[in-house]
């Protein structure tokens, strides 16, 4: 069975996505879930009261099937209390959908996931919190290879940004002028990366504006762990915090500003 | 019939190949190895197909092996190489975004210790000659890099990376699929040792392909038997197949430069379009160095297979290298190599133009695509 082959049903929600959007609200509580491997990202928004999900909103980054569940799930949770709707499980979605392709059973198929993570939020806000905390503790680690590579593509101070043209740039989060130098050099090449441990861009909104106005494509929440190539940089190993996941990116070049304002 | 933009998944055959291809069904049936009337004929023809596709790439008759496709020239071309010259050495390079054919031969090839190189891309597609250079060492045997891209449509420096296998004195390869019918291939100018042709790409029949042997490269062959194809490729030639390729070169030879410069025209006008039209979008590839029929982009935000589902609601077939659409669910390797992100390689969206594309079909793309694009974000988290 091809991946796509899809039922009339998951094409009808496809088509006709209900519930979507996002809520906003004290009594609002947010279930995020996603997998960057297969490339699915979900949000379900519930509105709780007496106990009973009153309204149920979600937006969702992803292929046919993600869209379809995340819509069918709204369907089935609204007006339930939430004890029922934590029975709800990835199994009923897709049957109340009449099946999903088999490859799409395990990867595409989150909604359930993101509605249970929603009510567990609502249950337990502080939770999240926690966790990012722990995380944030790793970023003091050494990078394996940034020895190595020292002017063969890893930069600790500012560079002649010209000689840096066409290159594929990674901007490590050093503060304020680590901004500048990365929306700077999308007059040099199409391709930067700003690189940040953090959930959100800490400067001064005129900055952080222009940043996210540029082409700089921004990863939150991740770190280096190695760089590596032949001779010069040729990849780097990424962490990403938030879903504790590794994966190799290629860069031809990184600047790591050694000095933080 | 929807409006297909995918011509590099699949071709439709020409009609006058077909015409050509007909009588050999039936009337002229002859196997080349029979000696009465009807094998002579069946030599003759295969003897007159061999040289006209030989012309094609500037090679010798005695230089082209019919093949069943190139996914079998491939096979033929590394792993036939590899057993054959391992005396010399154990260690082959190929490039990162090389077709998947390849770098499943490669993996297949590991098995067996044989050592895999691979050689990675800029952020348009292209190999760094110093980078390829950096990797050879004195084990190194073949080099296999295509000519051009099958996905992004980014034509590669092939004379040069040529250039440097001769010097070296290491065999090289070059999968030409994606380039046949669209750039003038020349293994003489290009110093290529071994290349692949496939009929389908350039409106044969499928089923049939070809791999050039440099005079003096010498292969194991796959398949053993009755030693047809210089024995480099036993089993009765599939006469019909042949020549319905033949055809489709000399279609090429006549109708390839006034093709490329309408392809060219459909090209040019989807990337200024999407570019201008669409926020956030960007395009995969070369700007210059690219197949004058891909366009191939990426859209911020949402995920290739919804988008190509919402084009197949709207009657038109493209192609995405998002995982979602894959069998292993994993993203397209060469829109990684090219240092993008998973959720950027997701976003991918790739249009090949061919023969049989009409003007008014490009014009509903331009209708539809922006609407699609702006449906699809709305729904998305990640486009705000």
């Amino acid at each position: 069975m091809k991946s796509t082959q899809y039922s009339d049903k998951v094409l009808d929600h496809f088509r006709n996505p209900r519930n979507v959007g996002t809520l906003e609200g004290q009594d609002v509580a947010v279930g995020r879930v996603g997998n960057p491997v297969c490339g699915d990202l979900m949000e379900i928004y519930i509105k709780v009261r007496d106990n009973v999900i009153e309204e149920i909103k979600f937006k969702t980054f992803g292929c046919g099937s993600a869209i379809a569940t995340a819509s069918m799930i709204t369907e089935l949770a609204r007006g339930k209390t939430i004890d029922e709707a934590l029975q709800i499980s990835r199994k009923e979605v897709a049957d109340e959908l009449d099946g999903l392709p088999p490859v799409k059973m395990h990867c595409s198929n989150l909604a359930a996931d993101a509605l249970h993570n929603a009510i567990e939020n609502y249950l337990s806000r502080e939770k999240s919190a926690q966790k990012s905390l722990e995380k944030r503790r790793r970023l003091t680690k050494r990078i394996k290879g940034e020895k190595e590579f020292l002017h063969r593509g890893v930069y600790h101070e500012l560079v002649d940004l010209s000689t840096l043209k066409g290159k594929r740039v990674l901007v490590l989060d050093r503060g304020a002028t680590s901004i500048e130098v990365a929306i700077d050099l999308t007059g040099q090449t199409a391709r930067v990366i700003f690189l940040t441990g953090s959930k959100e861009i800490s400067a001064g909104p005129e900055l952080k504006k222009s940043l996210k106005q540029s082409d700089v494509k921004i990863l939150y929440e991740s770190e280096i762990l190695e760089i590596k190539g032949t001779n010069d940089v040729e990849k780097v190993l990424i962490h990403d915090l938030n879903e504790d996941e590794e994966y190799e990116l290629f860069v031809d070049s990184i600047i790591m500003l050694q000095k933080r304002e | 019939m929807s409006l297909y933009f995918d011509y590099q998944s699949s071709n439709p055959v020409d009609p006058r190949v077909i015409d050509a291809m007909i009588p050999y069904f039936n009337r002229k049936f002859g196997n080349p190895s029979s000696l009465h009337k009807e094998g002579d004929e069946a030599t003759e023809i295969l003897d007159r197909c061999r040289k006209s596709i030989a012309g094609f790439i500037n090679a010798e008759k005695d230089e082209i092996v019919f093949t069943s496709g190139a996914t079998e020239s491939n096979n033929l071309s590394l792993i036939g190489f590899a057993f054959r010259n391992r005396a010399r050495g154990n260690h082959i390079i190929i490039s990162e975004t090389e077709h998947i054919s390849i770098h499943n031969i490669a993996k297949y090839l590991e098995k067996y210790r044989f050592r895999i190189t691979k050689t990675p891309v800029d952020q348009y597609g292209r190999i760094s000659i110093r980078k390829l250079e950096d990797r050879v060492d004195e084990e190194t045997i073949l080099v296999s890099v295509a000519y051009a891209n099958n996905e992004i449509g980014t034509i590669q420096p092939i004379s040069t990376i040529g250039t440097l296998c001769r010097e070296k004195n290491i065999a090289f390869h070059s999968d030409a699929v994606a380039a046949e019918g669209l750039i003038p291939l020349d293994v003489k100018r290009d110093e290529v040792d071994l290349l692949t042709l496939s009929s389908n790409d350039i409106y044969g029949p499928k089923g049939v392909g070809v791999l050039y042997v440099r005079k003096g490269v010498r292969l194991n062959p796959l398949l053993i038997g009755g030693g047809q194809e210089h024995g480099l490729r036993s089993g009765t030639e599939n006469i019909p197949g042949i020549v319905g390729m033949q055809k489709a070169v000399e279609i090429m030879q006549q109708e390839g430069e006034r093709e490329v410069k309408r392809l060219t025209g459909y090209r040019n006008k989807l990337i200024k379009h999407v570019l201008e039209k669409i926020p956030k979008c960007y395009l995969n590839g070369h700007p210059t160095e690219r197949l004058a029929n891909n366009a191939h982009f990426r859209f911020d935000g949402i995920e290739g297979e919804s988008l190509l589902l919402s084009l197949k609601d709207k009657g038109i077939s493209v192609s995405t290298g998002s995982a979602c659409s894959s069998k292993t669910l994993e993203p397209s390797h060469t829109l990684i190599a090219l240092g993008l992100l998973h959720e950027e390689a997701h976003g991918s969206l790739e249009f090949t133009f061919g023969r049989f594309n009409k003007d008014e079909e490009v014009d509903r793309v331009l209708e539809v695509l922006s609407g699609v694009v702006a449906r699809l974000r709305e729904l998305s988290p990640l486009y705000r």
